[in-house]
């Protein structure tokens, strides 16, 4: 006498890790910190999982040095995730590891419906192979076009105009929506606003943790199950209503002495 | 998790005359914080909204002091107490300005939990105690639009439910409004959001609860969602654009009995066709009437008075197969087959009243609202209920849940007193006379 078991109608959501394990990774811990981030975040995104029951959250991981290979290459349920340590060494494949996962976006393999994928690139420095051409290869996939793109720079050596590159358009600079930035020719509009459509930069491993957090759990929760909704928003704009960053993550446009207390 | 108040120390907020302790975090949402706190020697909980949010919502301030001064509609709210300013020891705080606020409400009891358990099915729930929990949703909002006021962001996320007795918990009250007026900025949350304020052609309000409220009630009950159907199959990526086709600019009831384009796919929407069998026209109907001719005329949509009615009718009418012991709820005068395994229901006994006909099926419940047809429909304090004997569950009584003594009369004809908490066995029963009225004894 209980309410009968039913099969829910649900749909996948592919989340993606692509993350720089090049040699200058090795320095300042910043490996151990990622993978720490990382690890730390699967509780909280297995909660978020499991109150999304009409999403199946399916995690993978790309990393890149001097060649991109799957670290996770089955499409892992949150629930059986168990995060192998990435480790340091070599050069930075990040076009390879774009074009990695375009493979990875087409129908087949993709399944015919999906939420759309949320795909995370973690980087500290500078690719060293052809990103861009990588990038208009990865962009012709619709999954690809489709996905939510979120960067994190570790530290400020990264190259914050890749990591736009992968995002797309800020949608505050002022420039065309859905162009490669930078092929217009036009100047973006100078904000200094953090915002998820543009790179966030971690500038330590707490900011770092919190930032992976953040894409884990509300951007999954965005991605799956949108939540309350303001007039005014900018709804319409982008395919999927990005939560608003947490307040508190130190903002690398602000003093830091600022935020302490 | 970073949070904004600090805790483990007194904090004295303007609005409060006494200090109050924070415990610890309890979530974060895109709105603010809520907290765990002490406050003159009761558990309560804390909602701080993040400065962007106060600044997106000017009329938040106003809002809540309506509320908090309106009191809570009934038991069902976690309601505004007490609004919190910040005070000065905050302003130093670049998280927190001097216009910073929060309030404080009552703590979520424990045995609550998220909506979600239910549908993503980790629970072993009757469909009586979902029901019970859709006729206390039903009456909460009714409650609530009585009053003259609007919730305007109805959706699973801010609903919590106790699977033992089907009591629930509406959170997040601050976008509520009084009716018509308009201020604040929420439109809704997607897939709840009644198609004409996805098309901004309205403005939230009573009517678009209506709309919300019937979406709950449906995802409740059947586990699926009443506009995915064939249309939802046809859409690859599920994000902000295909949602507003499906649920804004044509949306189309799947079981809209005029237009058959976005009917259920047997296999990948099977939830629906495994639960709709389950429930009585009663309830179709009002479906029916919010979902197909209430979709673009608001004021047709079925209101919280007749949700109430029909599912109160509903669970009145419960009883289960004697083959597969599955609930059914359809009307116990008229013959009826299970519906899960077909097998013709026997004639059950009937707790008859002017107003209703509550089968005798153990678990189901007397309300005061079966004798008083002027009395609101309630479930939360059953006078009497139908409970099997300790040793044989076979054999049914009729428990005395009130606390006075009630009469019996027998087949007989002997009167016997039924004191509170005791039960009578039913196959003696002619007629029981509460404290409130009687109820005949109808048999087959």
């Amino acid at each position: 006498m209980s309410f009968p078991k039913v099969q829910l109608s649900s749909r996948p959501l592919h989340f993606i890790y692509i993350c720089d394990c090049s040699g200058s990774m090795a320095a300042q811990g910043k490996m151990q910190s990622l993978n720490q981030a990382i690890r730390q975040s699967i509780p909280g995104m297995a909660e978020v999982a499991h109150q999304n029951p009409e999403a199946k959250v399916l995690v993978r991981a790309v990393s890149f040095a001097d060649r991109a290979t799957w670290h996770i290459q089955i499409p892992t349920p949150i629930d059986n995730l168990i995060w192998t340590d990435l480790k340091a060494g070599g050069i930075t494949a990040m076009g390879e590891a774009l074009e990695l996962v375009a493979h990875q976006l087409r129908t087949p393999p993709m399944e015919e419906r999906a939420l759309p994928p949320v795909l995370v690139l973690i980087s500290d420095g500078q690719p060293t192979d052809d990103f861009n051409s990588s990038l208009k290869l990865f962009m012709r996939e619709p999954w690809a076009q489709k996905a939510v793109k979120l960067s994190i720079a570790m530290g400020h050596d990264a190259d914050i105009d890749v990591l736009q590159k992968f995002i797309g358009t800020d949608l505050d600079s002022g420039l065309p929506r859905n162009e490669i930035p930078g092929e217009s020719g036009q100047l973006p509009l100078k904000n200094i606003y953090k915002s998820p459509s543009k790179p966030l930069i971690a500038s330590n491993a707490t900011s770092l943790a919190q930032y992976i957090q953040w894409s884990s759990t509300a951007v999954i929760n965005a991605a799956s199950m949108p939540a309350t909704r303001q007039a005014g928003e900018s709804s319409g704009i982008s395919n999927v209503h990005l939560p608003d960053l947490p307040p508190t993550i130190t903002d690398p446009d602000i003093d830091v002495e600022t935020l302490v207390w | 998790m970073n949070w904004i108040l600090p805790t483990g120390k007194p904090i004295n907020f303007g609005g409060l005359s006494q200090p109050i302790v924070i415990k610890h975090g309890l979530g974060s949402g895109t709105q603010g914080q809520v907290y765990e706190a002490h406050y003159c020697g009761e558990d309560v909980a804390l909602k701080w909204y993040f400065p962007s949010c106060i600044e997106r919502d000017p009329s938040l301030k106003q809002r809540l002091i309506e509320s908090i001064r309106a009191t809570s509609p009934n038991e069902s709210f976690l309601w505004p107490m007490a609004l919190l300013y910040s005070n000065d020891k905050f302003l130093s705080m670049p998280q927190n300005s001097s216009s910073s606020f929060g309030y404080m409400m009552p703590l979520r009891p424990n045995g609550f939990i998220g909506v979600y358990e239910h549908l993503g099915s980790n629970l072993d729930i009757s469909v009586q105690k979902i029901l019970c929990s859709c006729l206390n949703l039903s009456e909460a909002f009714h409650q609530l639009h009585l009053k003259g006021l609007c919730y305007k962001d109805i959706s699973i996320g801010n609903l919590f439910f106790n699977p033992t007795n089907g009591h629930i918990l509406i959170c997040d009250n601050d976008n509520v409004d009084i009716e018509g007026r308009d201020l604040g900025n929420v439109l809704g949350t997607p897939g709840f959001m009644a198609p004409e304020i996805i098309m901004r052609k309205a403005k939230p309000g009573s009517n678009s609860d209506l709309f919300s409220l019937a979406v709950l009630l449906f995802r409740l009950l059947t586990k699926h969602d009443p506009l995915k159907g064939l249309l939802e199959l046809k859409i690859k990526c599920m994000d902000e654009p295909a949602r507003r086709r499906l649920y804004g600019e044509d949306p189309v009831y799947i079981f809209n009995p005029e237009d058959d384009r976005n009917r259920p796919d047997p296999i990948e929407h099977s939830a629906i066709l495994s639960t709709w069998p389950i429930y009585p026209n009663i309830i179709k109907d009002l479906f029916n009437q919010t979902f197909s001719t209430g979709m673009n005329k608001p004021e047709l949509r079925a209101l919280t008075g007749q949700w109430n009615k029909s599912i109160a009718t509903t669970l009145n009418h419960r009883r289960t197969c004697t083959k597969c012991y599955q609930e059914n709820f359809q009307d116990p005068n008229f013959s009826y087959s299970c519906w899960a395994c077909g097998l013709k229901l026997e004639t059950p006994i009937i707790f008859k009243t002017p107003y209703a006909s509550v089968v005798a099926c153990e678990y189901n419940e007397l309300h005061i609202h079966h004798l008083d047809p002027t009395a609101c429909i309630s479930i939360k304090s059953p006078i009497a209920v139908v409970v099997g004997h300790p040793s044989d569950k076979s054999v049914l009584g009729i428990q005395n849940l009130s606390p006075y003594a009630w009469k019996v009369l027998s087949k007989k004809g002997d009167t016997i007193q039924l004191n509170p908490q005791k039960s009578c066995n039913l196959k003696i029963l002619q007629r029981l006379l509460t404290h409130a009225g009687p109820f005949e004894i109808l048999k087959n």
